[in-house]
């Protein structure tokens, strides 16, 4: 068994102390900067080139109109009227240190509301009427926390067969206790008839450490690609946070704050796509992706309750647009297959990708 | 017949020194019509060569989650409704002349309402859910333009476009299929006639092109029913509009155009049995319009998002639109 695994690690450590050799011939041949900037998707490899600056920004717009309950049933949001729409901002910088080894950095924002059902209490008697209307409103919105991130790829020039390891971490850097609420009573018709419209304002970020793992393969055959992935991401400990309660005194709410203990559920997310590159500045593809949670709980008032297992299945069309040597467009259409406990948001995702070697003629 | 030869030297020397700056005129490239109808939003005549046709549709969707409201401020909608609403636009294009062109177009549009309310009732001790469902669908109203090159192109660094704009109400105006007070059909067409005109100026420095509208419209006095509620149709009259826009395009390559626009709309406070009425206040917005347009030949397709930046008593959310044209 030893000797098996000494082998594999020789064999390794032989393939990166060949890679400068591996390099240098093609270095020759390849390292023009305009060559690599508009290498169709199906001749590059999985990391960027030696010197390549990659940044992309990109915006979705999703449309929340059902989710997939616990048995995985679909239940339409839009008939009761608490369907919602996501925003979603995402930003990464990525820098290739050499031609198998990447660095990079990733944020996002998100801007989402969702309505809860409204309800009407009535109670009438002989001397007088109430009447109050309940409307609840949750906002999440903030940047996440920044994922900084290095990959690496195998040591040879790529043809046909590329395969890759990521290994990154979330910074807590983003906003991650709840807000204050901000709820508010509004059309005082009498003493006991008005509505009360909540508002709980949550943010977007995981508030402890969370590490990710991913491995990428890639196979081309003539224009055709195939690439599969898997990254895992769990919490590196428990963490503590906020939440907001309130009391309704005299038409005014006076808040005040719980402290609760949380681990945040594992996520796996895997896909695998097949692209076609059409011409040299146009490649579609079709991805397929799934995504599951699984452990973590959540503590409500001194005890533990476990954390929802969810999944989702989505199918997503893509293209992927070369404008100029520098910048390229993509975007790409999500429809949600199944799932369990999740959201199923319809959504359209563009980005723009900016590319150059800032270091090189 | 000496001073004849250096009259002579000196008119072959002129002609040799200046012959670059006259032949320049001359090659000046001329674009073939198969070439003009190729031409890209930001290279292509502002309006249409005489004899061409462009045909196209226009597909706008929002969906309605925020507004902005009386003092400008943006919020969710307080209770849950779901709205969202698409209009299909077909366009239709024709070349008078090199500098007039009109424009005919009318739209089917798809909104819906949907929301489910429950009110529990202490004295009975009992629950009801009111389910409200909505839906408008059905051809709107109809649209013509012309446009005429006061300053043509050709001849200005700047040209300057007037247009007028006429709205004719084919839409159904009224709330129809009436089965409940939660359940009807939402009227697709605006139930009134529309006068407008402006200016649109633009100016060309390849790979750029800048432009400048301003419009105005005024609509006549017009009857129908706000609510479903009204027995009998009732006198209405929208407010003027006044529209301006500012836009910048750019090339990225020689087919793909990126266009940015900043609009402002004003719209004034409409009058009901010519009274100023709350059912229609004044609004205001001011969005900001990036998109991306294609060209494939003489095959156009374009997406913008419109996104309102500030505004009043208006909607706040996106405007996703997607454009493909043809030229004939």
């Amino acid at each position: 068994m030893n000797r098996t695994i000494n082998i594999l690690v020789a064999v390794i450590l032989l393939i990166f102390s060949a890679a400068p050799e591996i390099y240098s011939q093609s270095l020759r041949e390849e390292r023009d900067k305009y060559t690599l900037l508009t290498m169709p998707y199906n001749m590059r490899p999985l990391t960027l080139y030696r010197g390549q600056l990659k940044a992309d920004a990109g915006y979705k717009f999703a449309v929340k109109g059902r989710k997939f309950d616990n048995d995985g049933n679909p239940v339409q949001l839009r008939t009761s009227g608490t369907g919602s729409v996501y925003h979603y901002y995402f930003a990464d910088i990525r820098y290739g240190l050499l031609d198998f080894v990447e660095l990079g950095a990733e944020t996002s924002y998100i801007r989402h509301g969702v309505r809860s059902e409204s309800v009407t209490y009535t109670s009438v008697s002989l001397t007088s009427a109430e009447r109050v209307t309940v409307n609840q409103l949750k906002e999440i919105k903030g940047f996440s926390d920044i994922l900084f991130n290095a990959t690496v790829r195998l040591p040879i020039k790529y043809k046909w067969f590329d395969l890759s390891a990521k290994g990154g971490i979330y910074v807590p850097s983003a906003e991650y206790k709840q807000d204050k609420p901000e709820h508010r009573i509004t059309n005082i018709t009498a003493a006991d008839s008005y509505t009360v419209n909540y508002k709980y304002n949550y943010t977007n970020g995981f508030g402890v450490p969370v590490y990710l793992l991913a491995s990428q393969v890639k196979f081309t055959f003539r224009k055709l690609s195939l690439q599969a992935g898997l990254t895992f991401r769990t919490p590196a400990r428990e963490g503590t946070s906020i939440r907001w309660e309130e009391n309704l005194v005299e038409k005014t709410f006076i808040y005040y704050d719980q402290s609760y203990k949380y681990l945040l559920s594992d996520a796996w997310f895997a896909d695998l796509a097949v692209h076609y590159q059409a011409t040299g500045w146009f490649d579609i593809f079709v991805n397929v992706s799934r995504e599951k949670t699984t452990g973590g709980w959540t503590e409500y008032w001194g005890n533990k309750y476990k954390n929802r297992e969810t999944e989702l299945i989505m199918i997503e069309p893509c293209f992927e647009l070369q404008i100029s040597p520098s910048l390229t467009v993509c975007q790409n259409a999500g429809f949600p297959v199944a799932g369990k406990n999740s959201d199923a948001p319809f959504y359209l995702f563009t980005t723009i990708r900016f590319s150059n070697f800032p270091f090189f003629r | 017949m000496v001073k004849y030869t250096h009259i002579l030297k000196y008119l072959s020397a002129s002609a040799v020194f200046f012959a670059p700056f006259i032949c320049s005129g001359q090659v000046e490239k001329q674009l073939t019509p198969a070439e003009i109808k190729q031409q890209t939003i930001v290279t292509e005549p502002v309006t249409l060569k005489k004899g061409f046709i462009r045909s196209g549709m226009l597909t706008n969707y929002r969906v309605a989650d925020k507004y902005f409201t009386d003092d400008g401020i943006k919020e969710y909608y307080p209770s849950n409704i779901w709205g969202t609403k698409s209009v299909y636009n077909l366009t239709f294009q024709y070349g008078i002349s090199d500098r007039m062109e009109v424009e005919l177009s009318t739209e089917y549009m798809n909104s819906r309402q949907e929301s489910q309310k429950t009110e529990f009732i202490a004295a009975t001790n009992t629950a009801k859910t009111v389910v409200t469902r909505q839906k408008g669908t059905g051809i709107g109203d109809t649209y013509v333009k012309i446009r005429y090159q006061i300053f043509p192109e050709t001849s200005y660094r700047v040209s300057v476009t007037g247009n007028i704009n006429l709205a004719i109400p084919t839409g159904e105006k009224n709330p129809t299929d009436i089965r409940s007070a939660e359940q009807y059909d939402l009227p697709v067409g605006s139930g009134t006639y529309a006068l407008g005109g402006g200016l649109f100026a633009r100016t060309i420095f390849y790979p750029y092109s800048f432009t400048f509208g301003l419009n105005y419209t005024y609509s006549f006095t017009g009857r129908k029913k706000f609510e479903i509620t009204d027995i009998r149709e009732i006198e209405f009259q929208p407010g003027e509009v006044l529209d301006l826009s500012l836009g910048a395009n750019l090339h990225l390559n020689e087919w793909i155009v990126f266009s940015n626009e900043l609009t402002y709309q004003h719209k004034d406070k409409g009058t009901v049995n010519g009274h100023y009425s709350a059912l229609l206040p004044l609004t205001w917005s001011a969005s900001y319009r990036p998109g991306l347009v294609f060209q494939v030949r003489r095959f156009r397709l374009g997406e913008s998002v419109t996104i309102p930046v500030k505004g009043k008593n208006t909607a706040a959310d996106p405007l996703y639109i997607v454009m493909a044209q043809y030229v004939f």
